[in-house]
């Protein structure tokens, strides 16, 4: 497990990283933002740990610079401030979590495997459902025969697995598996088209209810 | 010394089986072209099997390299193969196929529905073809074996690229070879059904 560790102080510093590594940890220490930002681009951390009030760059806005990369390494941050405001800047930036300081070093490396839990069940590899199974990693169907899928088929199936025990709607999916790009309640309509043929094409026992405009749900069959 | 004919007499009433199959293909097409105004299948392929590979087939399995064993035991003799641009269009051929008169379905097997492990995709169809004239058996009216491959393009492209692996023998770490076709036959069906279902899509929007 390797940590990216920004605090300025330096006996804070200090005293964190000897008894993260203690702990049994890789850590990556610095001492502003500007160089957190550059060692997330340069290398590839499990935990990302940042001290708010930092000179040259605050952890704010090192947080939102790493997120814009597309790095979605699990963060927390070190505040001072109580201030409610402040949490909701850090969090909205991109944290996961924060501490408040003071705080306990066992609290701090509590947090931190909690998040190294949350992350590893984030990283699922197969999703299930009757004889069907969703490969993200490889982007291909399974049932009884193989087909590859396009990206957006596999984030809009990986959806609707997530959510077999209720119907997602056209505004759920759109927000989503396209989030900020141009698409419309057709273009959902167009993927769950393919997607239906594509389940019916590896003969799998599960097919997509709902109708264009319809809110979506998946549902095992009988085998045709 | 030359080897006397492995097909014998029969060989002349091969190529005219062939033709007439091959002819009833053309016809369907062309009525569906004339009723839709749209190919139903994009080329067509015919082929006796050669008497050469045709030996050689018979001797791995164990066969007497005879007219009967060629044409009764063997059913690939005569090979045709219709590649289509769309799933939909190689379905609709097996059903026009099956209503050719004189034409009994012995065995088919849907590969598209069921691919082969290494990702190979066709339908697969053998007839018995009767004919007029005489078969390997001696019998009038006779029969022949009639082996028909059905596939897409993207499909006919994935079977070439297949087969020309499989006759290299020696290709370094091969096992990565068979795993990236794979993955291609697996995209390609991918491409093959979402085609189909832009094509239906597009066709209701029409209708």
């Amino acid at each position: 497990m390797k940590i990216l560790f920004a605090e300025d102080e330096t006996d804070l510093r200090e005293v964190v990283t000897a008894y993260l590594e203690y702990q049994g940890y890789h850590v990556d220490a610095v001492s502003n933002g500007r160089q957190a930002a550059e060692k997330a681009a340069a290398d590839a951390y499990d935990t990302i740990v940042l001290d708010v009030m930092m000179p040259e760059m605050d952890g704010v806005t090192a947080l939102r610079r790493i997120r814009e990369t597309g790095n979605t390494t699990p963060a927390i941050f070190l505040t001072a401030k109580a201030e409610v405001a402040d949490r909701v800047e850090g969090l909205d930036a991109g944290a996961d979590d924060y501490l408040t300081k003071p705080f306990a070093m066992e609290e701090l490396s509590a947090r931190i495997r909690a998040l190294g839990r949350r992350t590893r069940e984030y990283r699922i590899r197969i999703q299930s459902f009757g004889n069907l199974e969703l490969d993200l990693e490889a982007s291909e169907l399974r049932a009884r025969n193989a087909i590859g899928l396009a990206h957006k088929e596999v984030r809009l199936l990986s959806c609707l697995l997530s959510n077999t025990d209720r119907s997602v709607s056209s505004e759920e999916l759109l927000k989503e598996v396209w989030s900020n790009e141009p698409a419309d309640s057709d273009t959902v309509w167009m993927y769950i088209s393919f997607l239906r043929a594509k389940l019916r094409s590896v003969q799998a026992n599960v097919t997509i209810e709902g109708d264009r405009n319809q809110p979506f749900r998946l549902k095992e069959i009988g085998y045709v | 010394m030359t080897q006397p004919s492995l097909y014998g007499s029969c060989s002349g009433t091969m190529r005219r089986v062939m033709d007439r199959m091959t002819e009833q293909i053309a016809a369907f097409g062309k009525t569906y072209e004339l009723q839709y105004g749209e190919k139903l299948y994009e080329h067509l392929n015919c082929r006796i099997k050669s008497e050469e590979s045709m030996r050689e087939k018979l001797r791995r399995l164990g066969l007497e390299e005879t007219p009967f064993s060629a044409l009764r035991s063997v059913t690939d003799s005569i090979g045709i193969r219709v590649v289509c641009l769309f799933i939909d269009d190689v379905y609709e051929c097996v059903r026009q196929i099956k209503g050719i008169p004189g034409c009994t379905v012995i065995l088919e097997k849907d590969y598209i529905q069921n691919a082969k492990p290494n990702g190979y995709r066709s339908y697969h169809m053998i007839l018995s073809v009767e004919t007029p004239e005489p078969d390997a058996e001696g019998k009038t009216p006779g029969h022949y074996y009639v082996e028909i491959q059905l596939r897409t393009i993207a499909m006919d492209t994935w079977a070439a690229l297949e087969h020309e692996m499989k006759y290299k023998k020696s290709i370094a770490n091969q096992e990565l070879f068979i795993q990236e076709l794979r993955r291609c036959a697996n995209e390609l069906a991918s491409c093959d059904v979402s085609m189909q279902t832009l094509k239906r899509m597009i066709r209701e929007g029409n209708e």
